[in-house]
Parts: structure tokens; C-alpha cells; sequence
């Protein structure tokens, strides 16, 4: 899942950091822009009262100066309005004011001014506000040169834009959010499919499917056709390693049995010793030969994940096999196993450890064996009980050395529950002899269990 | 009794005929699965032993076709190929018995017996008719508890009737049952057993039954 998880991370990382940069850029730009307009108001409407001011400012013969028409818009009348106007004669600062400004002089800076140019200066108020100034110089006949000027409080102005700058951000972190989401979803859904491939294999894993089931998208597809095909081929290989080693046994087990029906020859002509000598060594070299079968179906096993029998198909197809090798004796084989109990494992291994157990079983009993089966969460729950004469506690401790016969007059391999056993934990499972309630002996087996589920190309047909 | 044995490695084929002939039985031998099948098909064994791996045609497709054929001979499969899942393979396909490779003689005859025995529908290894007791373990034969010393074809004549007691066989059959195919048969012959075995035995529990054939029943 880390993979994944780092490759969404990235991709909505990526965008988020993109869809920021974008918005920061974009507010900023519209900021600027915001200010400039509002600025630009300002000094429109101030240019405008500065206009309305020169127009209505006169001198009089003496040299006095008088604004003859008052200036219309109230706050100039009012005090500390926020909106001021003053005229300045080249001697005397503040010779004619505002009502606003009241007994405050603004103080313009030092400029030169040619007739018909407006200059602004940020002045100081007079309750210490910043204000805006437009000023501009008139020559009137006998009055001398003045400066004429008009101020408007900023105040407004920067908490218009504070505002409008509290919204922007507001309205863009949501518009970023938005767009976050916008470029995470596709992300995600484009992701979804890797995470059902992953919950698909996992399936293969435990067992309740032998191939990748699924609709993926076309992108997808391709690749969970060519994983596919490599189950079915590894399932090929199995059998073919399988195959091999049939083909293995066949070479090496009939010379051996030329050779143990030689050794019989020579005990009837009389030769007892070489015999025996020859009878022996057949019978090591036997056991190694089905030793290391034993071990290269069981490692093909576990090289292949998915495969799966039921449970009571593969231990009643022992059972009829039983029936016929024991027929003479007349057993009683009784079989509860559930319809839904599976081996996570392949059949042949499945046979393998209850042929031998059964057959043992058979051996030993005096009429009557059972087999009762269960499911326990992920593993099988297996007993085999026998009515013959069982073990003491000593002998079922040694009955798993190999090769070794605790009764030499029953006949048949002493492998076969060492076979059992080493089968038992290549499959991670357990193995235990106990007494029987039958009054024989009692296996219990503990095998991985293969969830019921859809079958696939690695189930055995049944 | 005839005895069918199909494997192709030839000198283990010959093994068993010399132990099966030491066992008493009349025995032909084939070495590729086609023939085998063929001759199990067409000629009358009291048992067949099969190999798998066999040329021309694999052992389990020989099995299927008798047994779907109807051709009910008991046949023990002796194969290399011993795991459990392919004996269920091999006795679900139609084995009666199941034997891997190698194996011990001892074993294979004591086997066959009980096959041959079985499919007879004699259930003990011992068949008794009248004071004639057949030890089919042991090949011999006792009246009365004394020991019977017959020839080969003498033994298979009385055992083959002994293993179908009370059962009218027709000479056919006998003859078919007692002779390996090669042999040189006579119908004559078949005749002059049954003379030397009634000799023999001393009691009379050979039946010749008109036009039919022979029969083994409890004296009258």
C-alpha cells in the first residue's frame, strides 16, 4: 500500500501545491488591481473638490482671496471630517481653510509647480490621519502665487481594500479547496483499480481464487490477462515438474524391483546371505527414491498459491480406494467431512497425507475406522480413529522416524507417515497421535483451509 | 488358472513368469499396451497383472476400456507409480488391487490369490468339496488331510473347478482357463486330466455333466 499511497500523495501534492501558487499569484494580481482602482476613485473625487474649489476661489482688488462659492459636499463643513481643503498664499500657510480642518494647517511639502500640473502628497492630518493631498498653484491678479489644495482621508480607503482583500482570501482558499478536490478525485478514482488488483491477489494468496477476477479498465486489463496467463503457466510448470518426476520413479523402481525379485531367486538357490544383503539395500534405495519424491511434489506445493480440492472429494476417493486394497477384511470406513471444507494445497498432497493415515488406519484396525472433518476458522480440523490395538505413548513418538516399522508382520512402508509428517509442516500444519475413543489410535490433523469460493484454473477438476 | 501379465520391461516380465508358473499358474505375457488390451478383451484370464507405463497404450486407458466394455477380469496394477493419488486413479479407473514397485514377491502371489479367489466368489483362501481340501495359499492339495502330488496342468484343472464349485464348466472354458496361449492344445487332453485326477483324489466329486462339461459338487 505504500507505493500507492506515495504515488496519490505525490499527484495531490503536486496539485495542491500548483492550485496555491496559482491562487496566490491570481490574489495578489487582483490586490493590485483592487487598490489601484479604489486609489484612483479617491483621487478622482479629490480632483474633483479641488476643481469645484478653484472654481469657486476669487481674489479680490486688495489682494485678499476669498472662496466666494462654498464647496457643496458637507464634510468639508463639518470637523475632523476626514475631508479638508486649503489654500496657501506664498507668505502665509493655511490662509484660507476648511471648516474640517478647523485650527489645523496642513503642511504641504516643498514643491514647484508649474500652472497646470497637479501634484499629490501624503500629509498628515489633524488628528494624525493620513490623508491624500492633491494640489495646485494659481496665479490670481494681486493675490500672488497660491497653492490650492484638497486632502481625503485613506482611512476608508485601506479598509475598503483590507475587506476586500479578507474576502479574497476567503473566496479563493474555497475556490482552492474546490479545486483541490477536482484534481484529487480523478487521482483516486484513477488509483481504485490498483487497489482492487491488490485485494484480487490477495485472494489468490489465501486460497479462494486461482486467477484475477474482475472487470479493470482497458489500461489495466492487459496486465491482469498477462498475470493470469503466469498462474496458469506456473500451474503448467507444477504439472510438468510432476510429470518429470513419475517419469523419474518409473526409471528407478523397476530396475529395483528386478532387483529385489533377483535377491528372492537367490534365497530359493540357496544363496540366504547376499540375498538379504541385496534385499536391504533395494529397500534404502527405495525409501530414498520415494523420500525425494515426497519432498518435489511437496515443494512444488508450496511454490503454488491458489490451489485448492475439497476436502471430502479427496478423502472419499482414498476411502474407495481402501475398500478395494482391504478387501478381505470387511472394514467400516465412515466419512463426516462438510460440503465446504477445502485444502488450500494441492490435491495429490491431500491424498498423499490421508492415504497414508487411512491406510494405516486400515492396517491397524479391527473393524472399524472414522474420519471426521471440520472447519476452524482458517485451518482444517482432521481425525482419524481406529478400533485396533493403538500405540502406547512411547511408540508414537518413535511411529514418525523414518523408515522405522513398529510391526514388522504388518506389511508396507515405514516411510508413509514420515511422508505424512514431513507433508504435514511443509504445509505449516500439525500433527498428533493420541489415544482413540474407538480404543485404537486417533490422528489429529490440523491443515490450511482454502476459503469456498469462485473455482479457477488451479482447481483440481473434481 | 491363466494369468495375463502386461508390462513391457522384459526382464521383469519374465520374473513373474517364472514365479507365477512356480505358483501353478498358466501365464501369457505382452509388452505393449495395445496387445494387452486386446488380449483382455478377447481371451478368458482368471486375472491380469498391469503395468502403467506401458508402450502403444497407457495401462489406465486399457483398464477403462475393459470396464466399460464389461469385461469384469480382476486385474492387480503393478506400477512404478506409487503415490496415493494414483491409486485412486488407477482403482478408480477399474483395479481390484494395487501394488507398487518394487514389491515383495511374496506379496504379488498372495495378492493374486486372493483376487483370483474373491472373483470366484470364494471368500476363504481354503476350498473344500467332500474330504478334497484346496489350500489355495499354499498351492497344495489334501484328501482327508493326506498330501496330493499333481502335475502342474492337474493342479489348475482341479483348482479351476474347485474355484467354481458347483458350477457346471464346459470343456471350452477349462480349456481356455488352463492353458497359456502358445501352449499346444488338445481337447483330449483336457480328458485325460480329469481321469488321473479322479485317480488321484480317490473320491469322486468330479462330475461329468453330458454335453456341458464338468462340475466339482459334494459327493453323492
Amino acid at each position: 500500500m505504500r507505493q500507492s499511497a506515495s504515488l496519490r500523495l505525490r499527484l495531490i501534492l503536486g496539485a495542491a501545491a500548483w492550485i496555491a501558487v496559482a491562487l496566490l499569484a491570481g490574489g495578489i494580481v487582483l490586490m493590485e488591481l483592487f487598490q489601484n482602482h479604489v486609489e484612483r476613485q479617491l483621487r478622482t473625487e479629490v480632483a474633483n473638490h479641488l476643481e469645484q474649489l478653484l472654481a469657486g476661489l476669487e481674489a479680490a482688488p486688495d489682494g485678499s482671496v476669498d472662496v466666494i462659492r462654498p464647496l457643496s459636499d458637507p464634510r468639508f463643513h463639518k470637523p475632523y471630517s476626514g475631508l479638508y481643503w486649503q489654500v496657501d498664499a506664498p507668505d502665509q500657510a493655511g490662509l484660507l481653510r476648511s471648516r474640517s480642518l478647523w485650527d489645523f494647517v496642513l503642511s504641504l511639502p516643498a514643491d514647484e509647480l508649474n500652472f497646470t500640473e497637479w501634484h499629490w502628497h501624503p500629509v498628515v492630518g489633524p488628528s494624525g490621519q493620513s490623508l491624500l493631498a492633491m494640489e495646485r498653484s494659481v496665479d490670481l491678479p494681486a493675490a500672488g502665487r497660491l497653492r490650492v489644495s484638497a486632502a481625503i482621508d485613506v482611512a476608508d480607503m485601506e479598509a475598503v481594500t483590507t475587506s476586500f482583500g479578507r474576502i479574497l482570501a476567503l473566496s479563493f482558499a474555497a475556490l482552492g479547496c474546490g479545486l483541490l478536490a477536482a484534481a484529487a478525485a480523478p487521482v483516486v478514482l484513477a488509483l481504485r483499480p490498483l487497489r482492487r488488483m491488490r485485494r484480487a491477489l490477495a485472494h489468490i494468496r489465501s486460497g479462494s481464487a486461482s486467477r484475477l477476477e474482475g472487470d479493470f479498465p482497458l489500461e489495466i486489463q492487459p496486465l491482469i490477462d498477462d498475470l493470469n496467463a503466469l498462474l496458469a503457466h506456473d500451474a503448467a510448470m507444477i504439472e510438468r515438474a510432476r510429470v518429470q518426476a513419475g517419469n523419474l520413479a518409473h526409471g528407478l523402481k523397476t530396475p529395483l524391483a528386478i532387483l529385489a525379485n533377483e535377491a528372492s531367486a537367490l534365497e530359493r538357490r540357496g544363496s540366504g546371505d547376499e540375498a538379504e544383503v541385496i534385499r536391504q539395500e533395494v529397500a534404502r534405495m527405495q525409501a530414498q527414491v520415494d523420500y525425494q519424491l515426497a519432498q518435489a511434489r511437496a515443494a512444488a506445493a508450496r511454490q503454488l498459491p491458489g490451489a485448492r480440492c475439497k476436502l471430502v472429494a479427496c478423502v472419499d476417493g482414498v476411502r474407495r480406494a481402501l475398500v478395494r486394497l482391504h478387501a478381505e477384511r470387511n472394514l467400516i470406513i465412515e466419512m463426516t467431512i462438510p460440503e465446504d471444507a477445502y485444502f488450500r494445497g494441492q490435491r495429490e498432497d491431500c491424498e498423499e497425507i490421508f492415504g497414508n493415515l487411512l491406510d494405516n488406519a486400515c492396517k491397524w484396525a479391527g473393524s472399524r475406522v472414522a474420519v471426521t472433518g471440520r472447519v476452524k476458522g482458517e485451518q482444517l480440523s482432521v481425525t482419524i480413529d481406529d478400533d485396533g490395538p493403538g500405540l502406547s505413548a512411547d511408540q508414537r513418538v518413535a511411529v514418525f522416524e523414518r523408515g522405522r516399522r513398529l510391526d514388522e508382520a504388518v506389511p508396507g512402508s515405514g516411510l508413509g507417515l514420515s511422508i505424512v509428517r514431513d507433508l504435514v509442516e511443509i504445509y505449516r500444519g500439525e500433527i498428533h497421535l493420541i489415544e482413540s475413543p474407538l480404543g485404537g489410535l486417533r490422528v489429529e490433523l490440523l491443515l490450511p483451509a482454502a476459503r469456498s469460493g469462485a473455482a479457477g484454473v488451479l482447481d483440481h477438476k473434481a | 488358472m491363466r494369468i495375463l501379465v502386461v508390462e513391457d520391461e522384459k526382464r521383469l516380465a519374465a520374473q513373474l513368469v517364472d514365479m507365477l508358473k512356480m505358483a501353478g499358474y498358466a501365464v501369457d505375457t505382452v509388452a505393449d499396451g495395445e496387445e494387452g488390451w486386446f488380449l483382455g478383451d478377447t481371451e478368458p484370464y482368471d486375472a491380469v497383472i498391469l503395468d502403467l507405463g506401458l508402450p502403444q497404450m497407457d495401462g489406465i486407458t486399457i483398464l477403462r476400456k475393459w470396464r466399460a466394455a464389461g469385461r469384469g477380469t480382476p486385474v492387480l496394477v503393478l506400477t512404478a507409480r506409487g503415490s496415493w493419488h494414483d491409486k485412486v486413479t488407477g482403482l478408480d479407473a477399474g483395479a481390484d488391487d494395487y501394488l507398487a514397485k518394487p514389491f515383495q514377491p511374496e506379496e504379488l502371489l498372495a495378492r493374486l490369490r486372493a483376487l483370483v479367489r474373491r472373483s470366484a466368489g470364494q471368500a476363504s483362501p481354503e476350498i473344500a468339496c467332500g474330504g478334497v481340501v484346496l489350500d489355495t495359499n499354499a498351492a497344495k492339495v489334501t484328501v482327508n488331510g493326506q498330501a496330493v502330488a499333481l502335475t502342474s496342468h492337474e493342479f489348475r484343472v482341479l483348482a479351476y473347478l474347485m474355484h467354481h464349485k458347483g458350477r457346471v464348466v464346459p470343456r471350452s472354458e477349462l480349456t481356455e482357463h488352463v492353458y497359456a496361449q502358445d501352449f499346444d492344445r488338445d481337447s483330449n487332453t483336457i480328458e485325460v486330466f480329469i481321469g488321473r485326477l479322479r485317480r488321484k483324489l480317490g473320491i469322486d466329486i468330479i462330475r461329468t455333466v453330458r454335453g456341458l462339461g464338468y462340475k466339482v459338487d459334494e459327493p453323492e
